[in-house]
């Protein structure tokens, strides 16, 4: 078992190839990057592709400076911000209740689990025509679809979390007479939450991407219209910049979670 | 002493349902723990060691049989009555001093009180300085002591511990086994233990209970009869040792139908003390 643990730190045995310097993980990131952006450089240049399907690095590094001079990427990165923040924390609530309530009731999980898990088969983007016919295609959509993204993780993560406390534990709190509401609080929850973790990140993630896919089509803000925006002008710079702000945005979403998560779990650490 | 039995297990049966067909753990055992006393419990596994030894401490409750505690019937879990697990089952997401402060949780005592409790017994199992480090920071060792502070930080006057050294090295098991035995000379608490080790066994234990499977009972109760502090390779605790194994492997060969009931039905008392040892 996983709680007696010899020695901290033990990475055990390992299925990938060692590398046999790992140095500077941190560089390494950067020479795929490097290497696309000398490839791209490169292919627009001998003019591989033409030039309005592929406009070369410099003119896209142009298009983004004017962009962030005039404020205008920063105005969709706040618009399309807004609506994962509301649209994420309605979801991940919601989610997070939904998995409690799943994972300690038998009785709720019999009635609501098996809808519940037809309805996450449906992939976001096939609720928008509905909910189209049902609020418009204004911010209430939007909100809608984003919170879905993040209801479903974030649900099936709680309860399985939940589910998965180890009744070794739970018999330690019987024999000290534990209430319900002590093997809540002092076993069920602690104990559920690094797949709770889980559920945020990809809930997250799963808001992330839904958001914009319901901002290209029915938005005239936010970074998803500008994709659809400038695809539509042949403004093919403007839609790489905001691909990039769009996954610069949810690199530095999952990383900062990352960081939160390994902070407030510091008692993982080294377990096995 | 003669106040009666602290523990009072008697014709105690425990059945489980198993794919339909019923399984016999533990069939009509009786056993009597006297207060203050050190009882082992060795048997092979499967007899019905863990079983027993979670119906005396009430963790367990669908028996058949009395099962009494000075003198009250156990019905359900006590804070009188402390539990030690194999595995330490500290949570992993609490200090070591929150893990054993978990055990006063419901003791009803102020905050100061528990907090003088806890480091008491902190000092107690020698783990004074962790009291801030996590499960995962400990070795093996460690970590069993922090669970035998749990089990002890309501100053329960019996521990039932379930093999609580039968996942350590040779070194640490004997360190751990001489700590406890320090424990249970200071304290007076009554501890039933169970163990695969005869040597633990018979080191620790004022008498050894040995257990035979399918079904499990108590097939024979050896008293150690030797003064403390013991010494590990003194000839006279040799011979008890012997004289438990020889016990311990007539339970597990096979013998005739005819011939297991004759030993069963004997009485004890009228065996001979040392079987076949030289
Ligand atoms: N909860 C249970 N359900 C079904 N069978 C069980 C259960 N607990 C124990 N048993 C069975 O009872 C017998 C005795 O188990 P146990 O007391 O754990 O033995 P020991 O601790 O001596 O190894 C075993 O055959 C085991 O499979
Ligand atoms: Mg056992």
């Amino acid at each position: 078992m996983a709680a007696i643990s010899e020695t901290s730190g033990h990475a055990g045995p390992r299925f990938s190839w060692p590398s046999r310097k790992r140095i500077g993980i941190g560089l390494t990131a950067f020479i795929l990057p490097v290497a696309l952006l000398v490839l791209w450089w490169v292919a627009s240049d001998r003019g591989w592709l033409a030039e309005q399907i592929l406009p070369s690095p410099v003119f896209v590094y142009e298009t983004a400076r004017d962009m962030i001079a005039s404020g205008e990427i920063l105005y969709h990165t706040a618009v399309s911000l807004r609506r994962v923040v509301i649209g994420f924390a309605i979801g991940a609530a919601l989610g997070l209740s939904l998995g409690v309530a799943m994972g300690l009731s038998e009785r709720v999980e019999d009635y609501v689990k098996p809808l519940f898990l037809a309805f996450a088969q449906i992939p976001t983007l096939g609720w928008i025509p509905l909910l189209m016919l049902l609020v418009g295609i204004d911010e209430t959509l939007k909100i809608i679809v984003i919170a879905k993204g993040a209801l479903v993780p974030m649900a099936l993560n709680t309860f399985t979390g939940i589910r998965n406390v180890s009744p070794r534990y739970l018999e330690v709190g019987h024999a000290l007479r534990f209430s319900r509401w002590q093997r809540l609080r002092l076993i069920v929850l602690p104990g559920a939450v690094p797949s709770i973790f889980t559920g945020i990140r990809y809930g997250l993630t799963h808001s992330w991407t839904s958001l914009v896919g319901v901002e290209l089509l029915a938005s005239s803000e936010g970074l998803g219209y500008l994709l659809v925006w400038g695809r539509q002008m042949f403004w093919l710079d403007t839609v790489i910049v905001a691909m990039i702000a769009i996954g610069l945005v949810g690199f530095i979403m999952d990383k900062s979670l990352n960081n939160t998560e390994t902070l407030i779990q510091r008692w993982k650490k080294g377990e096995a | 002493m003669s106040k009666g039995p602290h523990i009072q297990i008697r014709n105690v049966t425990r059945q489980f349902q198993v794919n339909g067909g019923s399984l016999t753990a533990l069939d009509d055992v009786s056993l009597d723990v006297a207060e203050g006393e050190f009882v082992t419990i060795v048997g092979a596994s499967g007899c019905g060691k863990s079983t027993l030894l979670r119906l005396g401490a009430g963790l367990d409750t669908t028996y058949k049989g009395a099962i009494n505690h000075a003198g009250e019937p156990v019905d359900g879990p006590s804070l009188d009555r402390g539990m030690v697990f194999q595995e330490p089952r500290l949570f992993p997401w609490l200090t070591i001093e929150r893990n054993i402060a978990l055990g006063l949780e419901n003791s009803g005592l102020p905050k100061g009180e528990k907090k003088a409790l806890v480091e008491q017994h902190l000092e107690l199992v020698g783990l004074t300085g962790f009291a801030k480090a996590y499960p995962h920071q400990l070795s093996g060792g460690m970590a069993q002591r922090a669970g035998i502070a749990r089990g002890l930080v309501n100053r329960p006057n019996v521990l039932f511990l379930d093999e609580p050294f039968g996942a350590l090295d040779a070194i640490t098991k004997t360190r751990l086994q001489d700590e406890l035995q320090e424990i249970w000379a200071k304290e007076r608490i009554t501890m039933v233990l169970v163990t695969h080790d005869v040597d633990e066994a018979v080191y620790l234990g004022d008498r050894v209970v040995i257990m035979s499977p399918r079904p499990g009972r108590i097939r024979e109760i050896v008293p150690v009869g030797l003064p403390r502090p013991r010494v590990r390779t003194s000839a006279a605790l040799v011979q008890v040792r012997n004289r438990v194994l020889d016990s311990l492997n007539n339970t597990t060969q096979p013998v005739p139908q005819q011939a297991a009931r004759n030993i069963g039905e004997s009485s004890p008392a009228l065996r001979p003390v040392i079987a076949a040892v030289g």
